[in-house]
């Protein structure tokens, strides 16, 4: 068993509530992680999950350092990033990357897609940007002349196809995906998820893929990390965590899971709870 | 002009429905469906498909230079084509309803969620001030509103995702319509506050008998809240069934793609399936032989 390649433990995050900032002074703080604490394995595709709010957006910014945790360790190959400056992380940057939800939003609309994928590689001096670029392309299933395309001439599933070969050219040692399916088509989503999971295999990738949507994180993930408003309610492997779901706020997701099969009862088991503000 | 006369008068009845852009490509190729009163019927299919140009060409919104080039939409004995427009908008707000996908910015963000549910009521439809406002309350306390007084007097950023999207079935019901179109009103939340808007327009729709045409991209919503099911590719229906018999029996080998590239929870190490590339082409094709054949 190869030493884990993030260790989080304690980790928490407060962040100022502008909501509730009075007119003059200090905005209160809010707590949005709450002394989190879980392993990412190397090579491991792993999942997080939770309602809208519970913090999955905010964890995985913490695990590419866009944001710094208030308390706690973020252990990243054997050493803590969790409070290191900008030029500290610069040369961390290149194994920390990032595949967006909106594919469409997150390329340059007016650089080709050969450009998009090639500078970063540019960026950080890599040999032959341009022909790396060009093979990631293939990679990802998007072979010659998409290059010189412009992403709106592109489907959905070819921009975020396009967003992952921009990652997967840096060679990183991790990518996280934010809802990178939740735009798509089945079709599309399919094929997306697929390429990932190739990916990973091929190149020893760590990925935590953050999903509403358990059925793609079930079909996807080696392990999965339940979140709850800001902390951790339920980890570990995909199937001990879905064949025994330990946690009420775990069961609750998976009830709400519309599967594609006839079932009168499914709606009995809802508890329609009066709309929470 | 109904060839097929059904039992019960079908609250819409669409025939031969052909909606292009103006001058240029087809959106929707012949459609035909009915959704009987009471009845539930999805509309699924990729995007571009054409699903939720459906529910706009029966509302009468289709976006500016797009539009209807053959085919009737009859909304409960009326056929829309026949009137004029003031009078197609006017039947149209009387009997059909649009919960749309997204509830942010369905809402207008300035106004009071009050005057955006009684609006309709008293400026289309001629009733009371007082009586639109107890509708509205009704209907909010009905969707699980707990305080609905407040809810009125509150703006759309003080609610929800969740709570917005209730405020809208609210709206939508509120008329009594006959006829709601659904447009994708849940891909934007969250599984647990899907499965409760899903349960209140079930519950909703058995009460008041509304028929209901269900856009959704997803399977399993389909197997949810449907009894009838109408598949669509690039404009063309592929295969319509009644939903229990299209999941365990699709008959078009479309309809089996779709299926086999939804991941299933209950079937986790089975691989998914992207819709294959070679049925897409034949598909496409297809169209196109059709399209030549109507020339």
């Amino acid at each position: 068993m190869t030493e884990p390649l993030f260790q989080i433990s304690d980790l928490s995050l407060a962040l100022p509530d502008m909501a509730r900032k009075p007119l003059l002074g200090r905005a209160p703080r809010i707590e949005i992680l709450k002394q989190v604490s879980f392993e990412l394995a190397q090579g491991a595709i792993t999942g997080i999950v939770g309602e809208s709010g519970s913090g999955k957006t905010t964890l995985g910014r913490v695990l590419v350092r866009l944001l710094a945790p208030t308390a706690g360790r973020v252990m990243f190959k054997g050493r803590d990033i969790g409070q290191l400056d900008e030029a500290a992380l610069k040369p961390l940057r290149r194994d920390l990357q990032m595949i967006f939800q909106d594919p469409l939003s997150s390329l340059n609309p007016r650089h080709t897609v050969g450009r998009i994928v090639a500078t970063p590689l540019e960026r950080y001096g890599v040999d032959k940007a341009r022909r790396r670029a060009q093979e990631a392309l293939e990679r990802v299933g998007l072979p010659g002349a998409f290059a010189k395309r412009y992403p709106h001439e592109l489907s959905g599933g070819q921009r975020q196809r396009v967003g992952i070969a921009r990652a997967v050219a840096l060679e990183p040692a991790f990518i996280l995906a934010d809802e990178v399916v939740s735009g798509l088509d089945v079709s599309s989503q399919a094929r997306v998820l697929a390429l990932l999971k190739e990916l990973a295999a091929d190149m020893n990738l760590t990925i935590a893929f953050i999903s509403h949507d358990l059925s793609v994180i079930r079909s996807l993930c080696d392990a999965v990390v339940v979140l709850d408003r800001g902390a951790i309610v339920e980890a570990g492997p995909c199937g001990q965590v879905f064949d025994a779901p330990q946690s009420l706020v775990t069961r609750q997701l998976i009830d709400a899971i519309p599967l594609p099969e006839i079932d009168d009862s499914w709606f009995d088991k809802a508890a329609v709870a009066g709309g929470a503000c | 002009m109904s060839r097929q006369p059904t039992p019960a008068a079908p609250t819409l009845q669409v025939e031969g429905l052909s909606v292009a852009v103006r001058g240029g490509p087809a959106l929707l190729r012949a459609v035909s469906l009915t959704v009987q009163p009471g009845e539930v019927r999805a509309l699924v299919g990729e995007s571009g498909a054409g699903k939720s140009m459906i529910g706009k060409a029966v509302l009468g919104v289709l976006p500016r230079g797009i539009e209807q080039t053959a085919g009737s939409i009859r909304l409960q004995d009326t056929a829309l084509e026949t009137l004029r427009s003031a009078a197609r908008r006017q039947t149209v707000a009387a009997v059909a309803s649009l919960i749309p996908q997204d509830p942010l910015t369905a809402l207008n963000p300035s106004r009071r969620i009050g005057g955006q549910i009684t609006d309709r009521l008293v400026r289309r439809l001629g009733w009371g001030a007082g009586d639109a406002q107890r509708r509205a309350l009704e209907l909010l306390d009905r969707v699980s509103i707990r305080d609905p007084e407040r809810v009125m007097a509150a703006y759309p950023h003080e609610l929800s995702g969740g709570m917005r999207q209730r405020v809208l079935i609210a709206a939508a019901f509120a008329p009594r319509p006959s006829l709601i179109v659904a447009d994708e009103p849940t891909t934007a939340l969250d599984v647990t506050v899907q499965k409760q808007i899903l349960t209140l327009i079930r519950e909703l729709q058995a009460e008041t008998g509304t028929a209901v045409l269900f856009v959704t991209h997803d399977m399993g919503v389909v197997a949810k809240i449907s009894q009838t099911v109408t598949v669509l590719f690039d404009g063309k229906v592929m295969e319509e069934a009644p939903t229990a018999q299209l999941l365990a029996r699709p008959s078009h080998p479309y309809t089996r793609a779709l299926i086999a590239a939804t991941p299933r929870y209950t079937h986790p190490h089975e691989p998914l399936r992207p819709v294959p590339d070679e049925l897409v082409a034949r598909l496409h094709q297809e169209v196109a032989q059709d399209d030549a054949g109507f020339r």
